[in-house]
């Protein structure tokens, strides 16, 4: 049972952490990032890179500092992965007519040309991770669960909890919530549309690449590793209502459990239909997600 | 030196030209009522200023800083700049943002450092002249009334430590009682060596309550129109 | 104002024709719709009659058809075949997506998908049954009419990106069905193969069957363009196209009693089964179907075409897939580079231009407009004669010109107003005066009657008052105010102080 909830959690808080990111984008910059998979992947990359070149130069192959170096240095390549993203698509077109379906092509079009590139570096192999928690498993009765699980569901809840602090609490975060409102208006108070939207793109770059490092324990990095993702965060941010933290977090757990669930007690190929589902039927009663109030403010 | 020089100043939206070739200058210390019709530019006047028109041409100083110049193209971009170097803007209609409480929409006023440094004292001067707004600082600013939403906009205004203060149309949409009430307070609060201009379509609303009221007509500017502006041509002249 | 701008004409192909065969047309056979169209004028130089070609699409379309059916016939070569074999296939879905995309505005993602189905649905039920070619054919488009009203259900409450997302998840869902499928091929990774094929298999190495097969392909892309004519150009594309590009539009259009969301479902319907058609003919075309048709590259590949083409139009989806299908297949030596370089150009159109190549023209007018507009504005409304926005709306530039003119005398009349004229018109209103004074006076005199001030004798050489004639024949003057005068030069001085200080607040 707890095993059930473990994997299931560890599902939530991956998906939750690039879900966030997703809906952060949309509602501040109003620009569906599509290229969030190709941010995800870059992460893993970068986290990749870092950890061979410490096997190669000091045999490090696990310890604290590698494991935080890895988590850093895979949200840090995201988070440029996302400023990339940004200045490729964001920064030129924000101004323009029909923003929101021109960003929407120029993100997939990135994401094209990402994962190509990285076709073109790394090769099509999966390229592993260093276990950042360990491979020890914690026992709890007769249940046990791996340290990574665990690790990955504390430092998940963590810094979206921290994510969520930093938009109520800090000046930057009001900024943020102000322009997802009322873009024009917040332009008035002092709040540049383009740093602050570059800034949301950094932020949900960097969940992103957390999601990756962590991600990348269980199923290596490759090109495409970051489609999955993506698609599955899509749905998730579209059911917990795009713009709404609580709501992506919660469609999150919801959809996790489901995953989880359904891969326990069927089979694995019966997953994305059942989430499907699940998302229909979400939508079918909410049309705007699960906590999705902002699509009429922001009209 | 005057804090705003404006010179030559045209701008518009598009294949409109609003303003044309304005010259004048704010002095610090000063409150200025700016009146004209609906559609006579006032408005734009402002958004000039703070470039938040579709294009502007023409030389405007603020406190010995260029903030205007050519442009013809991204509509707002430079804003953020230049109201963060001192000018605090209470736009037409309500730019308040609905989701966050009256609380977080006036600190959001507060947008220089020194300013959200001592954001809670501000917060109380602005409370202080817009009493009603104490008791809904936790709600929501999407669900007050109109004349609250207003004073929410011109305390965002007020929040700032700006030098040049900005109100468009505080009684548009208001019920009298209400807007000769906030533009009284308006009128009553401390400048220092800061400047307001309050533009209006109510002259008897500001009348003998600024140091002077200039007249905006089609887009240009007349000096002083005081109370000769009972003789306005009628209607039939400007067709 | 620069004189390059002035009288430029553009090339217009025009026909002297006599008047008589004016209005003599070519028409397309069994219908009312002249298969040219063409306007009659008046030559403004010579004054005679011509016939101007107005659109010229029909004859760009016939070359453009024409090219793409007779390159690969006359090179022959198997490559070359299977290039613009691809090129008709993809460009048929693009049309019909464009149908779903463009006319019913509906963000459906699943156009590949559907293809799939129809595909799947044809060749599984051939190989089970042994049904033969012309039955996959039916079979096909009804499966991408059932896929087309499954879909079609989530779009009455989804809008825009919601039921986007929706639909690529449909896609993906299909793609992992069928890899998890016995039947469909599940264990070969989704290749389901031994349908009946049109040109049988022995036949596709002769270079004849090759020809055959790549003439039915194209066959193929013009039913679709043939039912994105009718269904576009039609009734019911008109009724979309009012209720089309916002909110607003929308209430107006069921506002005026369109049922837009029924048109746009029986659009998104037509355009289903002829996908599944296509999916049905593939299959028939290659003998069977593969997982490939549910790939989210090849749908991204789809977008692609579409995006650099242009979204929105029949041209855009054929051209833009004749660029990225020929990239794609004809340089495969390239590897990922070719991939790189359709996501470049798909970044530089949607960068660089609204909607693709084929919206370029469209933009380059618009800015070419905008600036003649623009400096337009900036001439005519130097003074500040009209109102702001009357600026560019008046098409009389003699009006402008004139207001202009007034303007200037206003300024300078206004500039001579000293307390010295003043005191000199009060010393003797009538008589000979002082050269500015008299041009003054003389203004005032030729103003318009409306509102003008006069003389008003209560009593004669006792009692005259101020008042303004209304101008208009039966309405009596106002009065402006309640003094009287004893003498008429203090009256005539009265009004005389009513004109300047009329003028100057005047602008």
């Amino acid at each position: 049972m707890i095993e059930l909830l473990a994997s299931a959690l560890v599902l939530a808080s991956m998906y939750g952490l690039v879900a966030v990111g997703i809906s952060l984008t949309w509602s501040s910059v109003g620009m569906l990032n599509l290229a969030q998979g190709f941010v995800f992947t870059a992460g893993g990359y970068v986290a990749f890179l870092f950890a061979q070149y410490m096997a190669k130069n000091f045999s490090i192959r696990d310890g604290v500092i590698l494991s935080l170096g890895v988590v850093f240095l895979g949200m840090l390549g995201s988070a440029v992965a996302g400023l990339v993203v940004g200045g490729l698509a964001f920064l030129p077109l924000h101004d323009r007519i029909n923003f929101p379906v021109r960003g929407l092509i120029a993100t997939l079009a990135i994401s094209i040309i990402g994962t190509q590139v990285f076709m073109l570096i790394f090769g099509p192999q999966s390229k592993p991770l260093p276990q950042i928690f360990g491979i020890k498993r914690l026992k709890i009765g007769e249940f046990s669960i791996a340290y990574g699980q665990v690790g990955t569901i504390v430092v998940a809840t963590l810094v979206l909890l921290l994510v969520t602090l930093w938009m109520k609490r800090s000046r930057r975060g009001l900024q943020m919530r102000a322009m997802m409102m009322n873009p024009l208006g917040a332009n008035m108070v002092g709040v540049s549309v383009r740093t602050t939207g570059m800034i949301a793109l950094a932020i949900s770059g960097a969940l992103a690449g957390l999601a990756s490092v962590l991600l990348g324990q269980t199923f290596f990095v490759s090109p495409t590793s970051g489609v999955q993702p993506l698609i599955v965060g899509l749905i998730i941010s579209l059911a917990g209502g795009l713009g709404s933290m609580p709501g992506t977090v919660a469609a999150a757990v919801l959809l996790g459990f489901a995953e989880a669930v359904t891969a326990r007690y069927t089979e694995q190929s019966f997953v994305p239909f059942v989430q499907f589902a699940l998302v229909i039927a979400i939508l079918t009663f909410r049309p705007r997600g699960l906590g999705g109030v902002l699509e009429d403010v922001r009209e | 030196m005057s804090l705003l020089h404006m010179e030559e100043v045209s701008s518009g939206y598009g294949t409109m030209r609003v303003i044309h070739g304005l010259n004048f200058s704010i002095e610090p210390g000063e409150r200025i009522g700016l009146v004209g019709l609906n559609g006579h530019g006032k408005t734009t006047l402002i958004s000039t200023i703070v470039g938040m028109t579709g294009w502007q041409d023409g030389s405007i100083e603020f406190m010995g800083q260029q903030i205007g110049g050519r442009r013809s193209h991204g509509l707002g971009r430079n804003t953020p700049k230049i109201v963060r170097s001192g000018i605090a803007i209470a736009p037409q209609g309500d730019a308040i943002f609905p989701g966050l409480s009256v609380e977080e929409n006036l600190d959001s006023g507060a947008y220089t450092d020194g300013a959200w440094k001592t954001r809670k004292r501000r917060r109380d001067a602005v409370l202080e002249v817009f009493p009603p707004l104490r008791s809904r600082l936790k709600q929501s600013a999407g669900t007050l009334s109109g004349g609250e939403r207003r004073m929410v906009s011109v305390g965002r205004a007020l929040m700032a430590d700006a030098k040049l203060y900005l109100v468009d149309e505080p009684s548009l949409g208001l019920a009298p009682k209400i807007s000769i009430g906030l533009v009284a307070a308006l009128c009553e609060i401390d400048l220092g060596d800061g400047a307001m201009l309050i533009a209006e379509q109510n002259l008897p609303l500001l009348s003998g309550k600024c140091d002077r009221i200039l007249g905006m007509h089609a887009g240009e500017l007349k000096e002083d129109v005081g109370e000769a502006l009972g003789d306005i041509p009628p209607a039939g002249e400007m067709s | 104002m620069s004189n390059a701008s002035v009288g430029r004409r553009r090339l217009i192909p025009r026909w002297r024709v006599k008047s008589s065969s004016l209005s003599h047309r070519l028409r397309v056979p069994g219908t009312k719709r002249s298969l040219l169209r063409f306007e009659g004028r008046y030559n403004p130089k010579t004054l005679q009659r011509e016939l101007i070609l107005k659109d010229k699409k029909p004859l760009f379309w016939m070359v453009g058809l024409f090219a793409l059916a007779a390159i690969p016939i006359a090179i022959g070569q198997q490559l070359v075949f299977s290039i613009f074999g691809s090129i008709c296939f993809f460009a048929a879905i693009n049309v019909l997506w464009t149908l779903i995309i463009g006319t019913a505005g509906l963000q459906s993602f699943a156009s590949l998908a559907t293809v799939g189905v129809g595909a799947y649905a044809a060749t599984y039920l051939s190989i089970t049954y042994g049904i033969p070619w012309p039955v996959m054919l039916v079979i096909g488009t009804a499966f991408g009419a059932l896929m087309g009203f499954i879909i079609s259900i989530p779009a009455r409450r989804l809008d825009g990106l919601y039921y986007a997302l929706l639909t690529i998840g449909i896609s993906e869902f299909c793609r992992s069905y069928i890899t998890q499928s016995e039947a469909l091929g599940g264990q070969f990774n989704g290749a389901l193969f031994g349908a009946d094929r049109i040109v049988a298999e022995e036949a596709m190495q002769t270079q004849s069957g090759q020809t055959l097969s790549y003439l039915i392909s194209f066959t193929v892309l013009l039913i679709t363009l043939a039912i994105f004519r009718l269904v576009s150009g039609g009734r019911i594309g008109i009724l979309l196209r009012t209720a089309q590009s916002s909110k607003e539009d929308e209430s107006f259009a069921s506002a005026i009693g369109i049922d837009f969301q029924r048109a746009r479902l029986l659009v998104f319907m037509i355009a289903s089964a002829a996908l599944g058609f296509v999916g049905a003919f593939y299959a028939t075309n290659q003998g069977g179907a593969s997982l490939s048709l549910f790939s989210l590259d090849q749908m991204l590949l789809l977008l692609a075409m579409i995006v650099i083409g242009g979204l929105g139009k029949a041209e855009g989806a054929v051209v833009g897939t004749v660029i990225v299908v020929f990239l794609n297949q004809w340089f495969t030596s390239w590897g990922p580079w070719r991939i790189v370089l359709v996501g470049v150009l798909m970044l530089a159109s949607v960068l660089y231009t609204r909607n693709g190549l084929f919206g370029l023209r469209q933009q380059l007018i618009e800015i070419r407009e905008r600036r003649k507009a623009l400096s337009r504005a900036t001439r005519t409304t130097r003074y500040g004669a009209f109102l702001p926005e009357q600026g560019p709306e008046i098409a009389d530039k003699g009006v402008i010109a004139e207001r202009e003119f007034e303007r200037a005398i206003r300024d300078e009349l206004r500039s001579w107003i000293t307390p010295e004229i003043i005191e000199e018109h009060r010393l003797s209103p009538m008589g000979q005066h002082s050269d500015h004074l008299e041009r003054i006076l003389n203004y005032f005199r030729k103003q318009p009657i409306s509102n003008k001030y006069v003389v008003y004798c209560e009593e004669s050489y006792k009692a005259y008052r101020v008042v303004a004639l209304s101008g208009i024949p039966g309405v009596p003057p106002r009065s402006v105010d309640d003094k009287t005068y004893s003498n008429l030069d203090e009256a005539y001085h009265a009004v005389f102080l009513r004109r300047i200080n009329d003028l100057k607040s005047q602008h």
